[in-house]
């Protein structure tokens, strides 16, 4: 008998997806959407944080509901909540098709909290795809800017590669498992996984993840996506899509028992090459959102080294690191949305002056640029920590001077956006950016967050280590 | 040769000649109609094997149902067959070579590891009742969640379409 109390999160965001899909077929009405929208991503959030400690499993072992996928599923509902705030002003996507960008968006969260509940490869697989399918047309929704054609064809090609891959991969493995439930493979692979069909297939199966997550070699979608996609999408792909991509990737790569130095050393060789390009291609970026996905591709090179410690500190390094990417990458695109008019990209110079036309902004970006470089005391410098802590317990010492060279390299590119906020005055009279009340207060809850996060981490790592726990049978 | 293979190769015969004839045509249409043959070859060929069931598949959904999408497709952005632009040479060869090192290896590979890589496989067979049965039983999580990707898919065609629909209703606007 199926217990669908522990359905509810997902019934009811799938409840909202009606609702919106429901509007697409009334007179387009902006307002209404917008209003319905915090309306309803309000609720579900705390519906999720509401579900938090629900325990169980539904279809016959296909969906398991556990502390780790309930966590996420808050998580990945934040990321939804915090892009739909940023969406009074939704220049950027033509005014009848509102109802389809709050439903798409609506659907990719819904599709996202399947995805870190699934424990059987094909409901992952479809999952996935779900989320990525959403998005690819949530791209195409940007209005009036030449490359949206472009970034959004090269993002579903991208992707298209990449899952055939992946199910390649997941051929492979359920080949020579014999079972597409996790928990079946979680028994067999750990002893296999040096033998080379198990690795091959094991890697291959990564790549739908790596490219979610814009793990080099599969990051060349990003940049162009981001900058071709509304602020409001790019800022939901570098929030709840990369949490969503961490939170699956680790229970994945779990499956492998954390035996195997093959594995280690290919996630190692992609981590050193993500950081490296991504770093070092955002310091030639003009335009700031491109920007901020090649920082995106770096800090996915970071999130491995967590991972590929293959032991429960990294895995829960690594989830306290996706937590910390949603508070500051949040940020970063707040401040994009705020900056820009009508919905147009914007430089980094474009920020001159920011520290008098909105301070609680140009305070939230500050705190959200140390944060990614990993100065202290913010949440970034505590998930740098610890991801640098698990790695040296494995031994990895020149794994970790890499990734500090790496951020010395970043923080140019940081500090550089900060120079305009702060010490570049502006050329002629820009006038001061209007932030409403409850954008204010959710900048004053990120930079309260971000802070906490550097200052006191400790419930928070502490909930990173139980969530992770429930991954090792 | 049993007759059994005789029919084999007519239809493989077929099957290889409609492909062919499928991916030179200029005439989309053409092209789309040999694509059908080559399907229906195919799925003789699954029922010559003993696979009744998925030949009926091949007929319904590949003939059948993503065949007439592409007709579809084909008279509603009706290219010019004329303007197509060809690919340099360079990318066919490239392409070729990257297949006829996959080809010539999985050969070597066949030839090299001795007759067990040449026994066949058992065959695993399932009834219609007990294929759909453990379907939908287990996976019906996974066939809702196929269906939402369909509406995505479907209101991203349409977003796709519409919006050439109304750039041009502009451009005509403008003119």
């Amino acid at each position: 008998m199926t217990n669908w109390t522990l359905f509810i999160p997902e019934l009811y965001s799938l409840g909202a997806a009606g609702v919106f899909f429901l509007f697409c077929l009334c007179r387009p009405d902006s307002r209404r959407d917008y209003g319905a929208a915090m309306i309803l991503s309000a609720l579900g959030l705390f519906l999720t944080v509401w579900s938090v400690g629900f325990q169980g499993s539904l279809f016959e072992g296909v969906y398991r509901v556990d502390l780790y996928s309930q966590v996420f599923k808050v998580l990945i509902y934040c990321g939804f909540f915090l892009a739909v705030c940023l969406c009074a002003d939704l220049s950027g996507v033509d005014e009848s098709r509102h109802s389809e960008f709050y439903f798409l968006l609506a659907l990719c969260t819904l599709a996202m909290m399947l995805l870190v509940s699934c424990v059987h490869l094909l409901a992952i697989y479809i999952a996935l795809e779900l989320s990525s399918y959403s998005l690819y047309v949530l791209v195409y929704l940007r209005r009036g800017y030449q490359k949206g054609l472009e970034s959004a064809l090269k993002y579903f090609i991208m992707g298209a590669a990449s899952s055939a891959l992946m199910l390649f991969g997941f051929a492979l493995v359920y080949g020579t498992g014999q079972s597409a439930y996790l928990v079946d493979l979680m028994r067999d692979l750990p002893g296999r996984i040096n033998e080379p069909v198990v690795l091959i297939g094991f890697i291959l199966a990564l790549s739908g993840f790596f490219f979610k997550l814009a793990v080099f070699p599969f990051h060349f979608w990003a940049p162009d996506a981001y900058e071709g996609a509304p602020h409001q999408v790019s800022a939901y792909i570098a929030t709840a899509s990369k949490v969503a991509a961490i939170a699956v990737l680790i229970r994945i790569i779990a499956l492998s028992g954390g035996q195997s130095d093959r594995l280690a050393w290919f996630l190692i060789v992609l981590s050193v090459a993500s950081m490296t390009v991504g770093n070092l291609a955002a310091i030639a970026q003009k335009d700031l959102k491109r920007l901020l996905a090649f920082s995106s591709v770096a800090h996915a090179g970071y999130v491995m080294i967590g991972i590929l410690s293959l032991t429960a500190l990294g895995y829960a390094s690594a989830v306290f690191y996706g937590m910390s990417l949603l508070v500051m990458k949040f940020t970063c695109f707040m401040v994009v949305v705020k900056a820009s008019e009508n919905g147009r990209n914007i430089s980094t110079g474009d920020l001159a002056g920011l520290h008098y036309r909105a301070p609680v902004l140009a305070l939230a970006l500050l705190l959200a640029l140390f944060g990614l470089a990993g100065i202290p005391p913010t949440m970034g410098f505590t998930a740098k920590l610890l991801i640098f802590t698990a790695a040296m317990k494995q031994g990895l010492l020149w794994l970790v001077i890499a990734a500090m060279f790496n951020v010395v390299i970043s923080l140019y590119y940081y500090l550089q956006i900060l120079k305009a906020a702060y010490f570049i005055e502006p050329e002629g009279q820009p006038p001061p950016i209007v932030v409403s009340t409850p954008l204010k207060l959710a900048a004053i809850a990120m930079i309260l967050l971000m802070v906490a996060g550097g200052v006191y981490p400790g419930p928070v790592i502490d909930l990173a280590g139980d969530m992770t726990m429930g991954l090792f049978p | 040769m049993t007759i059994y293979a005789v029919f084999f190769y007519i239809i493989a015969a077929l099957i290889i000649a409609a492909t062919g004839l499928a991916i030179t045509r200029k005439h989309m249409v053409h092209a789309v109609l040999c694509l059908v043959v080559s399907f229906f070859g195919t799925a003789l060929l699954f029922y010559l094997l003993g696979a009744p069931l998925p030949a009926i598949f091949q007929v319904i959904i590949y003939a059948g149902a993503i065949m007439v999408l592409f007709l579809f497709i084909v008279m509603m952005i009706r290219i010019d067959p004329e303007k197509t632009h060809r690919f340099p040479l360079g990318h066919y060869l490239a392409a070729g070579g990257i297949c006829g090192a996959y080809f010539v290896a999985a050969v070597l590979l066949t030839l090299l590891s001795g007759p067990r890589a040449r026994q066949p496989m058992p065959a695993a067979t399932a009834s219609p009742f007990d294929f759909g049965y453990y379907l939908f039983d287990r996976h019906w999580l996974s066939i809702e969640m196929i269906s939402l990707l369909l509406l995505v898919a479907l209101i991203g065609t349409l977003h796709l379409g519409l919006g050439r629909v109304g750039r041009k209703q502009k451009k005509g606007g403008g003119q």
